[in-house]
């Protein structure tokens, strides 16, 4: 059992609030992403979870013990730097055995568990190198090495990938996944990278300003968010947020008119929302482009040809951009009058507080 | 030839002039230096060239009033002299042991203190690093009486001990190397705490072995200043037994007065080791100059 459990753990440095009363439950085995934008806290609750910045009010718990008084060694949990932090001056088999030794693990032991973990990495023609020989996605994996020999509990793992070029993060963040299947143990990991957090994780974490904004798979994270923050993080090209100009009720659902044209009619029920200013949110994929006769009409401002979709940038009458996609092979040039379909099930509209209204599920 | 051709040639031949002529203005004005350059390398050396040979001299030439440049007669005398007459193997020991015991225990007791300056927080810590800072400023030659009555009071005057002592007291070492670990990256003391090193591990397997390079030039330039120094244990040994090479050259004379060959031939076999130490270490003892004029500046 190594469950992580946050009770409302805030941290504070001297008078700046830097996290203000985080909970959250992890369960044994999840891959945990830390999602959001830089300073919004996510490094900071990884470091103490890891036991390397103090709480200052809150608790943690750690496989049902509480551990937030304990020093980082004894929480058993291992954390994989975003430099890596290798020591520069041992050999890649030196830097994976120093934590053992510490402990005073028996050699053979040691030998036995470095060979193992070097093995498992592809990394033993490497053992016996200093880190100024390695590559950066080499060092990457000696420092996961570093952490796997510890047998921790919890992987915590910082920004790992974003020293790394590309092409191979594209490919260490599959291998990533991949020793995720195979050890099975509980990894937090931070990024401020979407594409990371939608690819690896279990859950994502989505975080902003202190706070947690949404706990969720990356599935309900993408397509259902709880705030317009999540809603515009989330997801490549933004969300369209367009100012709802009139509500109505068409048979229970609401129906909304925006930017001068005839009413999208959603899948968000018209009971519970609130009388306040609204604001439409539709992703590119949900505004389509059709030949026929659509709901929308613009004009297209910018195309974006990205090979397997077409994005255009429309521009609505009173001078509002919406993105809205079409095939890969599109026919549309910049001017063009195009139409546009919504499809309202995948519509959210949002209050002026940010909090999210969906179709029911 | 076309005149395409010829043309091209002499515009050719033109930016060679031009360049040519641009490098002789140039060569003129590294000739300049270099001759200056070359004018205060002979000043510098002059002075060693002009021992060397004295001491090759017989007596009655090395006093002589003519300037000569190279013996008229080659002898050895005044090294056989010193070496035969005189305890500097006996001095040479003290050196050595009461400058290696100077480095040593400054360098561990410096790295120690500036590990704790620089990675601990306790009580006093900023106190004691201005007290550091401060003690800077004291020129040791303003304690040396304090030093001298202190050593008297331990019973530690002609003793290698008592030569050792004072001269322990190297604050710009604790600067220096307080220095060099505030730099090193606070991942790396991360990372070894979560691999469960302790303070003392920490230090000695990840902040000693990271500032290798300053721990080598340190010590050679604390060696090298503790093997020249005169003034304390010119004052804290009065038996000839106990001097070390410096002070004990100084006695290198007789009942005739001063022999210039026999002294002069003192001070290069006490200076030979250190210009050894010297030609080998050379880049590192520029290195640890520089990193403590750099505290100095």
């Amino acid at each position: 059992m190594s469950d992580i459990v946050l009770k409302e753990v805030s941290k504070s440095f001297g008078v700046v609030s830097v996290l203000d009363k985080v909970s959250m439950q992890i369960k044994s085995g999840e891959f945990i992403v830390f999602l959001g934008p830089s300073g919004c806290g996510k490094s900071t609750l990884l470091r103490m979870i890891a036991g390397l910045e103090e709480v200052t009010d809150g608790e943690i718990y750690l496989g049902g013990e509480r551990v937030d008084q304990l020093p980082p060694n004894e929480r058993g949990v291992a954390m994989v730097f975003q430099n890596y932090a290798l020591y520069p001056h041992m050999t890649v088999r030196d830097n994976m055995s120093f934590g053992l030794q510490n402990v005073g693990t028996p050699k053979d032991e040691i030998v036995r568990r470095v060979e193992d973990a070097a093995r498992m990495l592809e990394i033993t023609q490497l053992l016996d190198r200093r880190p100024a020989q390695l590559s950066g996605g080499q060092r990457q994996r000696v420092a996961i090495g570093r952490a796997i020999v510890r047998d921790p509990k919890a992987f915590l793992l910082d920004e790992p990938l974003s020293n790394l070029d590309a092409g191979l993060r594209v490919r260490t963040r599959l291998e990533l996944a991949q020793l995720h299947n195979r050890i099975r143990a509980t990894m937090i990991f931070v990024t401020h990278d979407q594409t990371e957090a939608m690819t690896l994780a279990t859950r994502i974490v989505v975080m902003n300003n202190r706070r947690i904004e949404q706990i969720g798979t990356p599935m309900e994270v993408y397509s259902r968010p709880a705030t317009r923050f999540v809603a515009s993080f989330v997801g490549s090209p933004a969300m369209n947020f367009i100012p709802v100009a009139a509500l109505d009720d068409v048979g229970g659902k609401a129906s909304v008119t925006f930017a001068g044209q005839s009413p999208v009619e959603t899948g968000v029920p018209a009971a519970g929302l609130p009388t306040g200013n609204l604001t439409l949110g539709i992703r590119a994929e949900s505004a389509r482009i059709t030949q026929g006769e659509g709901a929308i009409k613009g004009v297209a401002d910018v195309v974006e040809r990205l090979g397997e979709r077409t994005l255009v940038y429309t521009r609505l009458p009173d001078s509002t951009i919406l993105v809205a996609e079409d095939a890969g092979i599109s026919q549309i040039q910049p001017g063009d009058a195009v139409n546009i379909t919504i499809d309202g099930n995948a519509a959210i509209l949002f209050d002026e507080s940010g909090k999210a209204y969906h179709a029911a599920a | 030839m076309s005149t395409v051709e010829s043309r091209a040639a002499t515009l050719d031949s033109g930016a060679t002039t031009r360049r040519s002529r641009a490098n002789k203005a140039f060569d003129i004005g590294g000739l300049i230096l270099t001759l200056i350059t070359v004018i205060f390398a002979v000043l510098w050396a002059f002075p060693i060239y002009w021992a060397l040979i004295t001491t090759l001299k017989p007596e009655q030439q090395a006093i002589a009033k003519t300037v000569e440049f190279l013996p008229r007669t080659w002898t050895v005398e005044a090294y056989w002299h010193v070496l035969v007459n005189t305890m500097i193997g006996r001095w040479y020991i003290n050196s050595l042991v009461t400058s290696l015991a100077v480095t040593v225990i400054t360098l561990v007791t410096s790295a120690l203190t500036a590990y704790a300056l620089s990675q601990l927080r306790f009580p006093g810590r900023t106190v004691l690093w201005y007290l550091i800072l401060a003690s800077f400023m004291v020129p040791l030659t303003a304690l040396i009486v304090n030093h001298f009555i202190l050593m008297a009071q331990f019973s530690l005057i002609n003793t290698w001990m008592g030569v050792v002592l004072p001269q322990l007291i190297h604050p710009v070492v604790i600067i220096v190397y307080k220095n060099f670990f505030d730099s090193v990256p606070k991942e790396y003391r991360e990372a070894a705490k979560m691999d469960s090193a302790g303070e003392f591990q920490i230090f000695r397997r990840i902040y000693l072995p990271m500032n290798w390079g300053v721990t080598t030039a340190l010590a050679i330039v604390t060696f090298i200043g503790a093997w020249n120094a005169f003034l304390w244990p010119f004052l804290a040994v009065s038996r000839p037994e106990m001097m070390n090479v410096a002070v004990g050259i100084t006695s290198v004379n007789d009942a005739f007065g001063v022999q210039y060959a026999r002294e002069l031939a003192g001070a290069i076999l006490a200076a030979l080791l250190v210009a050894v130490l010297y030609l080998i270490f050379q880049r590192r003892v520029t290195q640890a100059i520089m990193l403590s004029a750099g505290v100095k500046g």
